[in-house]
């Protein structure tokens, strides 16, 4: 059999092994394993996974992804969390729709905390949903809102989006991290911005909230000055070359756990409870990376991507082109497969291409990681989706994904303005890290 | 079976605890070298301590994760087929699974000898690589008797140890 057969039939038993919900890391496992074996001989197998199990389980730049995880495990612990969204609802909370932005707002704010998209549609939704009932806020908006707020997290840095996607393609995590900066920032603004615009149409959507006095406004300011100095902190010491990602992400953690025990709103169990959920969502995420380590090779050597790569050449479509079938094909799979295990299954065939056309790789990084986040909401599997029903049982799961929608539609409006701007891309990566 | 649960359980609950020992080692250390390396004096190894440790909280979390069904999964089929078949997939996955840890375990402890035998040690702290690499091992190992254990708890009790609320402590 050929290289290429061999690697068509053995994507098609990994997409058979997914579809019969074979655990992700476990099938990318034994297709990767089982083709090198046939390609290249069991030694070379046997060999690979050895070294590169060792190998990625010792990665000093991976040691990000723990410490980022429990970071954010650690402040929603603390409630640092609800301190942002109480000093955004304080500030903007009394006109039409405010409530909204005030989650978008602390989505984002805690995004910067802790890299997760599912960790902050989930801790929002708990803090904002029941408020915004509260004050009449139609579901299809207060749902939607949380679950597309969540995915911010995936784009405003630290990202672990951004870190698979480093590690995957080789890139600098600190360059990835920058770029995403103002992406994440014009998605929240254009999130806001919507949301004005929708309650403006349908005044019912978004009731304005209570006034609150200036005492007050002051007084949540105040009480969010710790989250806020902590993500200075961390994000603006990458960026001001005083630390490593790693090295911020340990700071980050260290700090909102001093923070959690000055403040006396963390307890011991609640840091072993942090400590394992960390372990266990990096168990989940190294898994996978290692598996990929041992199907990209499988890829690789099957010629795949370069078997790609000469189909999308052959339809001529130019650089632009080929990028918007690519960013096409992120879109429909983000509707069947979870965001992480689509980037790591799909980086191997398609960033050689991306890297034969000439695009450049940082920018591809927003692209990809912007497209992933419209995964998150996509009806079937929209994991935010999901996560927003899990707080909101009583919300029936096709209101949310109505009200999914605009925010959705949104979306594909910033992945238009990046693929038209990549300067909004660029720019800090190239101007602060030469 | 039951005695079985209850000693794995311990096991998992133990590696987890410390790989979670190990998540807090590598904020103190990196915390310690940060801050003595703004007074003219860094932790000598801290980045041997920290990737060593790194492995110790990867594969120490790894048999909870399975235990509290970490793994990431497409379910969009589940809904479609009958039970007999969704329970024959999750065992048919959790032996797949076992297979891949002992596989791993095994690729592991072979290149250990490798390293033994060339005195393969970290750059600054001279701890030798065949420890970490044995610790690797032998939580594959524990992973992998976890995922045995709860494909025979599915096939003989049909119990799912991963839907039950509890943990492992």
């Amino acid at each position: 059999m050929s290289g290429e057969a061999t690697g068509g039939l053995g994507v098609l038993v990994l997409l058979l092994l997914l579809a019969l919900r074979v655990p992700v890391a476990f099938a990318m496992f034994l297709v990767g394993f089982v083709g090198i074996w046939l390609l290249n001989g069991w030694n070379a197998a046997m060999g690979l996974l050895a070294s590169e199990t060792f190998t990625l389980a010792s990665s000093p730049e991976l040691v990000v992804v723990p410490l980022f995880i429990l970071m954010g495990n650690v402040a929603g612990s603390t409630g640092m969390s609800r301190q942002l969204y109480d000093a955004a609802y304080a500030i903007i909370g009394q006109i039409r729709g405010g409530l909204a932005a005030a989650t978008v707002i602390g989505c984002g704010g805690f995004a910067a905390l802790s890299g997760s998209s599912v960790a902050s549609a989930l801790t929002m939704g708990k803090v904002s949903l029941v408020e915004m009932e509260r004050f009449n806020y139609d579901p299809r908006l207060s749902t939607g809102v949380v679950a597309a707020g969540g995915t911010l997290g995936i784009l405003i840095p630290p990202s672990t989006g951004f870190v698979i996607y480093a590690i995957l393609t080789e890139q600098s995590i600190g360059r990835l991290f920058l770029a995403g900066v103002i992406p994440g920032l014009l998605l929240l603004a254009l999130f806001v911005l919507l949301i004005w615009g929708l309650c403006w149409l349908r005044p019912a959507y978004g009731p304005p909230g209570p006034r609150t006095s200036l005492a007050r406004k002051a007084r949540a300011v105040v009480g969010a000055a710790p989250i806020v100095a902590v993500i200075l902190l961390t994000i603006g010491g990458i960026y001001g070359g005083f630390f490593s990602p790693v090295e911020a992400a340990a700071v980050g953690a260290g700090l909102v756990i001093l923070y959690g025990i000055l403040a006396r709103t963390l307890t011991l169990a609640a840091l072993r409870e942090a400590g394992r959920d960390s372990v266990v969502t990096t168990a989940t995420v190294m898994l996978i990376l290692i598996a990929a380590h041992l199907i990209n090779p499988f890829l690789a050597l099957s010629h795949i991507p370069s078997a790609v790569g000469d189909a999308l050449a052959a339809l001529n479509l130019g650089r632009l082109g080929t990028l918007a079938v690519i960013l096409a094909v992120y879109m429909v799979l983000g509707c069947f497969l979870e965001g992480f295990a689509m980037l790591v299954l799909t980086l191997p065939i398609f960033f050689p291409v991306v890297l034969e056309l000439g695009i450049d790789p940082i920018w591809f990084g927003v692209l990809v990681v912007l497209t992933l986040e419209m995964g998150l909401i996509s009806p079937p599997v929209g994991l935010n989706v999901f996560i927003v029903k899990s707080v909101a049982p009583q919300v029936p799961l096709g209101q949310i994904f109505r009200g999914v929608l605009p925010f959705w539609l949104t979306m594909l409006v910033a992945l238009a303005i990046l693929v038209a701007f990549p300067q909004l891309s660029l720019f800090l990566p190239n101007t602060m890290i030469n | 079976m039951h005695r079985a649960r209850r000693i794995a359980d311990r096991l998992i609950g133990l590696s987890a605890a410390i790989g979670v020992i190990g998540i807090f080692v590598e904020v103190a250390v990196i915390l310690v070298d940060v801050i003595g390396r703004a007074f003219g004096s860094p932790l000598f190894g801290s980045q041997d301590i920290i990737t060593m440790t790194m492995v110790i909280v990867v594969f120490g979390g790894m048999a909870l994760c399975d235990r509290m069904g970490g793994h990431i999964g497409v379910d969009l089929a589940e809904r479609h087929l009958p039970w007999v078949v969704n329970r024959a997939i999750d065992v048919a996955a959790a032996v797949l699974g076992a297979v891949i840890f002992v596989f791993i375990a095994w690729a592991v402890w072979e290149s250990s000898k490798l390293s033994q035998m060339l005195n393969l040690s970290t750059n600054l702290l001279r701890m030798p690589k065949a420890w970490f690499q044995w610790a690797l091992a032998g939580l594959a190992l524990l992973t992998a008797a976890g995922l045995l254990l709860r494909a025979a708890e599915m096939l003989l009790l049909g119990r799912d140890v991963r839907v039950e609320r509890e943990p492992p402590r």
